[in-house]
């Protein structure tokens, strides 16, 4: 017993910086104080109070990760961790897509049900998952963060109790999203064996130094980790599940996952690649263009035929995907710059979609194409911002879309894989056909006001479309802010392209 | 005793897991072959840790084990949330967002 005693005080303690950590804290606690809010508060603070320290709380950490911006030195917790400019802008991103989120399910009526406390803080705590992925640099934390974002997100998809579609969606994504981290574990598992280490940069040392190289416990081990990654990417063709969770989950969620989502696993596999087994670029560099080439054709094939917006979306984020993977194949700073650069125009371009799914839910019109028909004349400003975040995410000219395609292109000549830059010219041919049929249903469709009184459901939910716009003014102001957004960062794109660049820089320094 | 023989266990409990996750059709069944892939990737990084002499595999490995109880018990109220609406507790007859018709029979 004394020995134990004698061993356990001359262990030393990593040391905590706490400065460095205050906006996952915040997180934490803003998590936390808006469940206990929700019980205490009346039906009435229930509207205001909650939402309120939901925003608050994500405002609150997006102001100190915003502080932190151009810090380096940012070791923290012996390593674990990197808060450097790749996760600050990263964990920006997943903030204003939360809040986002927030605007769009702030006066939703189908999550009376499943509580707004319990709504608000698991978005929060799936923030904070996907913040801490951000700058992970060590296989546990990997792990541990993929599944603190993963988790809730499953519940969230299901948060919609009453509806089908959504507990089908929350089940399917469970299963496939957990057989994704179960591979991904079993690939970290491998890769831990064949390196000796969980540490990110002992990994990459013990890479370059030993011949290990060629060592097939390692190279199935990195297999693995990637198959896992690109379930969470949904990245083809493990990409399956997009469509069905898309379409099933509450639309304020959908529009959450598949900014979020997307960018936390990218945020990953940047540090993953530039970081862990850079050494051995040669083995995994064709791989992943490959992977890209298919999820772009897969992709754009599969929302052509599509009848519902929302599953569309899904596969138009599948082909999205793998125009993010092409920055990341070319294992380069101007392939990071142009992914995290692609990433954040991205935000701006998902946002009026899905307040304009929202506003059709709400108006009884439903999701489908159907429910566009005759949009351009009922509700002019959010078919404007649709129709602008259609053309700028089909990536044509003065749209923040086009500039992020372009760096990408331009990466990819750089790095010798002038062909993938074609790849991406195609795919954007391609999904012009989608992209302009959305347009198309918008503004050319007639007698709309008949169909969607006809359709019944508009009686029942007691709305006039008529009156869409001045009763979701919310809605469009959000709309109408992310389409103006991806106008302005297409004629201006240098503060945008300025944060991409240092978080490329941040990380990539540590090898260079 | 050779380290291959743990890797190889873990890769069947792995294999089980995955294969029984494509072919079962019972979500509860299939939350099992979870567990069974997770635990095959925590013998092996158990095994790992003691081939390498440090203790970073092993805490990887009861990490793994906390985050497998989270997710069986968002598995488990799913599944409860399912039985209450009445709804099949089969993967394959859970396909109303590919089937739209059954969509409208349900509302």
């Amino acid at each position: 017993m004394n020995t134990l005693i004698a061993v356990a005080s001359t262990v030393k303690a990593p040391s905590v910086e706490w400065n460095t950590l205050i906006p996952y804290f915040v997180l934490a606690g803003g998590a936390i104080v808006t469940l206990f809010a929700s019980l205490i508060a009346g039906r009435t603070a229930q509207r205001g109070l909650v939402p309120l320290l939901a925003v608050a709380t994500l405002i609150a950490s997006g102001v100190f990760f915003a502080i932190g911006l151009h810090d380096l030195d940012a070791n923290v917790l012996s390593g674990a961790l990197r808060v450097d400019d790749l996760a600050r802008v990263f964990s920006l991103l997943f903030i204003a897509s939360a809040l986002v989120s927030i605007v769009l399910a702030w006066r939703s009526p189908t999550l009376q049900d499943f509580g707004r406390g319990e709504f608000y803080s698991l978005l929060i705590t799936v923030v904070l998952g996907m913040a801490l992925l951000a700058s992970a640099q060590n296989l546990v934390t990997v792990f541990l963060a993929l599944e603190l974002f993963s988790i809730p997100l499953y519940v969230l998809c299901a948060a919609d109790l009453r509806r089908e579609g959504s507990l089908e969606s929350g089940i399917k994504y469970l299963i496939i999203g957990s057989l994704g981290s179960a591979t991904l574990l079993y690939g970290l598992a491998l890769t831990y064996g064949a390196t000796g280490s969980t540490d990110f940069a002992a990994i990459n040392v013990a890479l370059s130094s030993a011949k290990i190289g060629d060592d097939a416990l390692l190279l199935v081990g990195v297999a693995l980790t990637f198959v896992g990654l690109a379930f969470k990417a949904s990245i083809a063709p493990f990409h399956q599940w997009t469509p069905d969770v898309y379409e099933g989950a509450p639309t304020p969620v959908t529009a959450f996952m598949a900014v979020a989502t997307k960018a936390a696993t990218f945020a990953l596999i940047l540090r993953y690649t530039g970081q862990a087994i850079l050494p051995i670029v040669d083995h995994w560099q064709p791989v992943l263009a490959a992977l890209a080439v298919v999820t772009i054709v897969v992709g754009n094939l599969g929302a052509m035929g599509q009848k519902s917006l929302k599953r569309l979306l899904g596969y138009s984020g599948v082909a999205q995907a793998g125009y993010l993977l092409v920055g990341v194949v070319v294992s380069s700073a101007l392939g990071a710059r142009a992914t995290v650069f692609y990433m954040l125009v991205y935000l701006f371009m998902n946002v009026a979609p899905f307040a304009v799914i929202t506003a059709r839910e709400r108006a009884g019109a439903g999701e489908g194409f159907d429910g566009l028909r005759g949009l351009g004349r009922e509700a002019p400003a959010l078919a404007w911002s649709m129709t602008i975040s259609m053309i700028a995410l089909s990536g044509l000219p003065i749209t923040a879309g086009f500039i992020g395609k372009l760096f990408l292109i331009e990466a990819a000549v750089d790095g010798d894989y002038a062909w993938l830059a074609v790849v991406i010219v195609l795919g954007s041919a391609m999904s012009l056909v989608y992209y302009l049929r959305v347009v198309a249903a918008m503004w050319m469709g007639a007698d709309a006001t008949a169909s969607s009184v006809a359709s019944g459901d508009a009686v029942l939910a007691g709305a006039s479309p008529e009156a869409d716009s001045s009763k979701h003014p919310e809605l469009v102001a959000i709309a109408v802010l992310a389409a103006a957004g991806s106008v302005v960062f297409g004629v201006w794109p240098g503060p945008l392209l300025d944060l991409a660049r240092d978080a490329a820089i941040s990380f990539l320094q540590l090898v260079a | 005793m050779n380290i291959s023989w743990y890797i190889a266990l873990s890769a069947v409990l792995f294999s089980i897991g995955a294969g029984g996750l494509v072919a079962r059709r019972s979500p509860l069944v299939m939350l099992l072959c979870l567990e069974l892939m997770l635990n095959g990737a925590n013998l092996s990084l158990v095994a790992f840790a003691r081939m390498h002499g440090d203790g970073g595999g092993q805490i990887f490995a009861l990490v793994v084990m906390v985050v497998a109880a989270c997710e069986v018990v968002v598995g488990l109220g799913l599944i409860v949330a399912l039985y209450r609406n009445r709804l099949p507790i089969d993967i394959d007859e859970l396909d109303h967002l590919k089937d739209p018709q059954k969509a409208d029979s349900a509302l």
